[in-house]
């Protein structure tokens, strides 16, 4: 039996967005302009950018909040596993594609934790000998066997991103959308959600695309990054190849990671002929190459 | 600031009541307030409301709800006391108000009522999960999803409502607004503007709450979709015979 309920079919991209602007109601400009981009079935993509550059619009196209909730003029098409987000239910698109919202309070319905990963589980009719497999699961694969009778008020932030992940991943989706899930978590829970969203990508092949600001933590896991700018898709492609252009992405106010700025002033003087760094490890090694 | 209406763990004979009777428990003892006119009937079923709350394991609960609503009930009783002004004359205070038998009558009738009821239900949602609460009155009571879970969220967001307001408060407070005042006039006057920020914010998260049970296929639900389900057994029984048993003494005092 497949791990998640829809399996991506063989060769499908899992998002394809084609000529794609959009525009909200209550906007004066796109929030979106033209942006194509595909993502295959099984990727990790960072998205990031400046506040207002697009990013949280982004993930409502991919995820049907766009345009089943927010009305506004919507040009181009996206494709999520081959079903378009304007023909397809936004409780169907859900099926293929688990959210996790930036405001995690707002995303809690229970106040147990058991509660809340049951919740999605009852709604889309998962047959009740099959629940408590998937729970335990869920717990299982984001560490929080120990919280299932926790009550929610009583967890750290850290916690709750778990809880709200493991939520998410009960439901087996073939993607999962994260909206600055690291927001207001400090360095080391940040470093733990990005870790198990790496073993869930890894494991089950569940593609992950998440916003993120923490950008140095972004590359470390990420393997594609998308660079907004003002509704505009600046880059896409692999972590290196967008890092590549990092004097392009200051001079759109992105902080590239400092590694990757000891790369450029490496490579700018010649001493380095390399690809730039995404770790720690990596920039040793650049760093011993550069004095040799 | 910590919410007393909040969800207590506990495996007693009342958190073990199906969650209809536990919400059906509070409105027959609201029924019964309302019916009786004797005052040592309301008396009564305060003590049975706070005998409740201790078999319920959580009297420390029990009585932090109390005395906050006694701070409630006192502020009423003043007000109606000084306001009713009909009846047998006990004393005169300055400026020519009068305390009346009739006006202690009512006050204290009134006082006791307002606690008689709204203890139970504030019990009611420290020993029920809410989503156990929403579930029962899908399955047993065949109220609407839609319905069930707009009462259950209303009661979960009072916490997360008053975590926010604290927050507001905090940064006020960083800006210099002395809240901690000791004049409940002077603090209502600071608080009041902070409501807009408050309804915003709040606007805000509902409509991401919204959003949020959408996509998680809440719209999919049926009577059926319930994992865990509840039955009625003889203690719900007992508990509504009991309920209804008070009913008629409050319309026989």
């Amino acid at each position: 039996m497949p791990w998640c309920i829809f399996p991506a079919d063989k060769g499908q991209h899992m998002i394809r967005i084609s000529d794609f602007t959009f525009q909200y109601d209550s906007g004066r400009t796109p929030a979106l302009q033209n942006i194509n981009m595909t993502i295959a079935d099984g990727d990790f993509v960072g998205i990031i950018g400046n506040s207002g550059a697009g990013k949280s619009t982004l993930t409502y196209a991919m995820n049907g909040v766009i345009p089943g909730f927010y009305r506004g003029d919507y040009y181009g098409s996206v494709e999520v596993n081959g079903m378009d987000t304007v023909e397809t239910r936004p409780e169907i698109i859900a099926s293929h594609v688990g959210s996790v919202f930036q405001d995690i309070d707002a995303q809690m319905v229970a106040s147990v934790v058991e509660d809340e990963i049951l919740f999605g589980l009852e709604n889309f009719g998962i047959p009740h000998d099959e629940i408590e497999g998937r729970v335990t699961e869920a717990l299982a694969a984001c560490g929080i066997e120990d919280l299932r009778m926790r009550h929610i008020d009583t967890l750290s932030g850290g916690q709750r991103q778990k809880v709200a992940v493991a939520s998410i991943v009960a439901l087996r989706p073939r993607m999962i959308v994260l909206d600055e899930p690291t927001g207001e978590l400090d360095p080391q829970s940040s470093e733990q959600i990005f870790a198990l969203l790496s073993d869930i990508n890894r494991v089950y092949g569940t593609t992950i695309v998440i916003v993120e600001q923490k950008i140095a933590l972004l590359c470390a896991y990420a393997r594609k990054l998308a660079v907004l700018d003002h509704g505009h898709l600046a880059f896409f492609g692999p972590v290196r190849e967008v890092l590549a252009n990092g004097r392009a992405m200051e001079s759109l106010g992105i902080h590239v990671p400092r590694i990757v700025s000891l790369h450029q002033a490496l490579s700018e003087r010649g001493w380095y002929q390399g690809t730039a760094p995404v770790n720690m490890d990596e920039a040793e090694r650049m760093a011993r190459e550069a004095m040799q | 600031m910590k919410s007393l209406l909040v969800y207590i763990p506990g495996d007693t004979v009342i958190h073990r009541l199906n969650p209809c009777t536990k919400i059906l428990l509070p409105l027959l003892l609201c029924i019964a307030c309302f019916l009786t006119d004797a005052w040592w009937f309301l008396l009564g079923v305060l003590v049975l409301d706070i005998g409740i709350g201790f078999l319920a394991g959580i009297p420390g609960h029990t009585l932090k709800l109390l005395r906050g609503l006694g701070k409630l009930a006192l502020f009423l009783l003043v007000m109606q006391v000084l306001f009713i002004q009909s009846g047998r004359v006990l004393a005169t205070l300055p400026l020519g108000i009068l305390i009346t038998d009739h006006g202690l009558q009512v006050a204290v009738m009134g006082v006791l009522r307002l606690i008689d009821i709204t203890l139970p239900l504030a019990l009611m949602i420290a020993v029920t999960q809410m989503s156990d609460l929403a579930n029962a009155l899908v399955y047993h009571a065949h109220m609407p999803y839609k319905y069930a879970f707009a009462i259950t969220s209303a009661i979960r967001f009072i916490p997360v409502f008053t975590g926010d307001m604290q927050m507001i408060m905090e940064a006020q407070t960083a800006r210099g607004v002395a809240f901690d005042t000791k004049s409940f006039w002077k603090k209502l006057r600071l608080m009041i503007p902070l409501c807009v920020p408050l309804l915003i914010s709040s606007v805000k998260k509902i409509e991401s709450a919204a959003i949020a049970v959408e996509l998680r296929g809440f719209s999919l639900r049926t009577r059926r979709s319930a994992y865990r389900r509840t039955s009625f057994d003889g203690r719900d029984l007992t508990a509504i015979l009991a309920g209804l048993v008070l009913i008629a003494l409050s319309v026989v005092f």
